[in-house]
């Protein structure tokens, strides 16, 4: 424009002027715009000049950006660069995948764990409100209805629990019916927005067409069953809620508005539209708002904990149920095994029935009451019921508690049952021992009777005058069978004590036999020894008999130098060597018999 | 992706909605056209390498019980005016239409649809009329929704005359 201002200048002046003062004029003229010339061309060199151009925007480009930036609510510097910025990104990338990947390192972690831990908060939380709604009268009404119609649980759920929920929002642009955006709530299924979109404006022409309607108004909702649909129209855009449910009056109020800020915002990509939706994908943000959602019952926003805890709630219970459960039945079986080992009780068989057990079986007189054994085990004696047939137990323990109870042992006396033979140990009265043996045979479950450890008790009296007789040695001279002299009072004492012991067994029923034992040193022969050595215990005798001894309680025999008293070392032993001693044995006079 | 109007207008039982049906991807019942007068189809055609979204409203052949209503054209790319080659009577008063949504829509880009090309020995309409309406500017397919003839390229055609405008 200067350029032209300057080239057309001249040739006017040329038409006006005489060429005399041309030169005054130009020198004038050069005065009075040269500076100005010289600042245009300035400005011209630095317009045409690239580099310099350059330069100059380098220079505000930062501040240009920032103020830009700060103008809230203009999403054009976005949308300017952001084509840019991803294909920045992409040619990094392509080129070399690291410097970005490390870039993206340090917020990567965080992003997955923080996507992970969503997305697990989220499974509990359904699982919270499936175990809510599945263990209540009314979700199993829900579920009933969901396998009526077809229709996943959780949509029924929802659609029960929710007062209202904005499923769709639809852009629409008004002139061409044609969809500008449109957004979706989460788990909802939609059809073809493009055709919604055109008959949603169809039926709005329709409408308005057929009713006449003034000043433009228009349809400003749609009810077709649960579903509503609030429309709002505005000169270039109309904005379309699909409602389930009944959404609040003030919602009308946040479409108007929603709206409004895209009609201002988009005002002049809506005048020109012709088809290309793409400038109003950044509108997706403030669609995305008006999918509100109002629940029924205020959902507090249950924390997973809460499920983790009834869940845990629930495990302990079962846990606790199983093991109590298993705890009756060990209990129970430990009370089977004892009852089992328990000797004169058989058990046959045993049931439940009812909570109660019933046992059947036998049962020996003798043995424990099994309730005494339910009792001791811990258990209730009304959870069991016994069917016990009495009968005879030929368990040792059994039988020697049956053979005490008959025979009634006095102290001292141990009965020891072991197969069948019936052991009697200790000291007892000769009645009892005879009674012993006259009927323990007939004990039911004794075979024999072993009574040979059994001492009679009587004879403990005649102990002291036995071992005094026993302990008297009569000593005889070499090769003689008469008493060395000295020993009158000996035999005279001994023959006392013999005649008192027989009268004092004889009292006892018992009957004594005096053994008298003749022997002889190792001096002379071996058959004169045998002799002689009877010879000495016949001597002995016949000096007792004399004494008052009756013959029958007494018995002689020689030993010769078989059963030495002492070895023969010295004179004395010897002299002890030809000897006669004596033994006492009792035998009672009933056996005898 | 670009999406345009596109109007099919035409006499009643020219074969518009069978030219549709096969040929687009459809939600709507047609029991809209006789209540409404409109039923809104979708059909994606591939033109300059690009994918265009044509929004169909299929406008309810008028007849002595409805008129089109002329608000259903606001806003459309363009529009196909079919008529039945074996009646003579329907092209005339396709040309008689198609006056009344120039002044009502202005000018767009439009096709002259020759429906049941497949019946073409009982046409009323003979060559000296075609290449009249021809001379007249009219770019004129023929087709037959009967065997598919051409249903593909009158779409891509008008998709691609939207493109021009």
């Amino acid at each position: 424009m200067a350029d032209q201002a300057h080239r057309r200048a001249p040739t006017g002046q040329a038409q006006e002027n005489p060429p005399g003062n041309n030169h005054a004029y130009e020198e004038l003229r050069h005065l009075i715009i040269a500076p100005e010339q010289e600042e245009l061309a300035d400005i011209q060199e630095r317009l045409d000049d690239r580099a310099r151009r350059t330069q100059d925007v380098s220079s505000v480009v930062a501040e240009a950006i920032i103020m830009r930036r700060d103008q809230r609510g203009d999403p054009s510097l976005a949308q300017a660069l952001a084509p840019t910025v991803q294909e920045t990104l992409r040619e990094s990338v392509r080129r070399d995948p690291h410097p970005l990947a490390d870039a993206l390192f340090p917020v990567m972690g965080p992003a997955i764990r923080k996507s992970i831990s969503e997305a697990l908060r989220g499974m509990l939380e359904s699982f919270n409100e499936a175990l809510e709604h599945s263990l209540s009268a009314r979700g199993i009404k829900w579920r009933l209805e969901a396998l009526r119609t077809g229709k996943p649980f959780a949509e029924i759920v929802l659609m029960h629990s929710l007062l209202f929920r904005v499923e769709q929002v639809f852009l629409i642009h008004r002139h061409t019916g044609l969809v500008l955006n449109h957004v979706v709530a989460r788990s909802v299924a939609t059809q073809d927005a493009s055709m919604v979109a055109g008959m949603l404006s169809a039926i709005q022409q329709f409408v308005r067409d057929s009713f006449d309607s003034k000043n433009e108004e228009s349809l400003d909702s749609l009810n077709v069953g649960e579903l509503e649909v609030w429309i709002e129209e505005g000169p270039d855009a109309v904005l379309a809620a699909v409602i389930r449910g009944h959404a609040p009056a003030d919602y009308r109020l946040t479409m108007k508005e929603a709206l409004e800020e895209i009609q201002q915002r988009y005002s002049s990509a809506l005048e020109n539209f012709k088809g290309d939706a793409t400038p109003f994908l950044s509108a997706e943000e403030l669609l995305s708002r008006l999918l509100a959602a109002q629940h029924r019952e205020p959902v507090q926003a249950k924390k997973p904990r809460a499920a983790l805890a009834a869940i845990a709630i629930i495990l302990l219970i079962i846990v606790g149920w199983a093991a109590y459960s298993t705890y009756l039945l060990w209990e129970w079986r430990q009370f089977l095994h004892a009852v089992r080992g328990q000797p004169g009780i058989v058990v046959i068989s045993y049931d439940r029935e009812g909570g109660r057990y019933h046992i059947q079986g036998f049962k020996d007189p003798l043995a424990p009451d099994p309730n005494a054994l339910l009792t001791q085990a811990g258990l209730d004696p009304r959870d069991a019921e016994f069917d016990l047939a009495p009968y005879y137990s030929l368990d040792d323990a059994i039988v020697g508690q049956r053979a005490r109870q008959l025979l009634r042992p006095p102290e001292g006396v141990t009965l020891t049952e072991n197969h069948g033979e019936l052991r009697v140990e200790g000291t007892a009265s000769p009645q009892w021992i005879s009674r012993v043996r006259e009927r323990a045979p007939y004990i039911a479950g004794v075979t024999s009777v072993d009574t040979s450890h059994l001492q009679n008790s009587h004879l403990l009296q005649l102990n002291a005058p036995k071992s005094a007789i026993e302990s008297a040695i009569l000593v005889f001279p070499i090769g003689r069978a008469e008493l060395e002299p000295g020993q009158e009072n000996a035999i005279a004492q001994t023959g006392k004590q013999i005649r008192d012991i027989v009268a004092q067994a004889a009292r006892l029923d018992e009957q004594t036999t005096v053994e008298l034992t003749g022997h002889s040193d190792t001096t002379g022969i071996e058959g004169t020894n045998m002799l002689l050595s009877q010879e000495r215990a016949d001597a002995i005798r016949a000096i007792l008999i004399r004494g008052g001894v009756q013959a029958a309680n007494l018995r002689t025999r020689g030993v010769g130098t078989t059963q030495p008293l002492r070895p023969e070392d010295t004179e004395e032993n010897r002299r002890l060597n030809r000897s006669v001693t004596f033994r006492i044995t009792f035998t009672p006079v009933s056996s005898g018999n | 992706m670009l999406q345009k109007k596109i109007c099919m207008l035409g006499s009643f039982s020219v074969g518009k909605t069978s030219l549709v049906r096969r040929f687009v991807e459809s939600i709507f019942s047609e029991a809209y056209q006789t209540s409404i007068g409109v039923k809104v189809d979708k059909k994606v055609v591939h033109v300059n390498d690009e994918d265009v979204t044509l929004v169909l409203w299929d406008i309810h052949g008028e007849d002595v019980y409805q008129k089109i209503r002329m608000s259903y054209l606001r806003g459309m790319s363009g529009y196909l005016l079919v008529i039945d080659g074996t009646r003579r009577q329907t092209l005339d008063d396709a040309l008689a239409l198609n006056e009344r949504v120039i002044q009502e829509a202005g000018k767009v880009p439009a096709i002259l649809v020759f429906n049941k090309s497949d019946l073409v020995d009982k046409w009323e309409i003979d060559s000296t009329r075609e290449s009249e309406l021809v001379a007249a500017g009219w770019n004129i397919v023929r087709t037959s929704a009967k065997t598919g003839d051409s249903v593909e390229n009158v779409f891509s055609q008008l998709a691609a005359a939207t493109l021009i405008e």
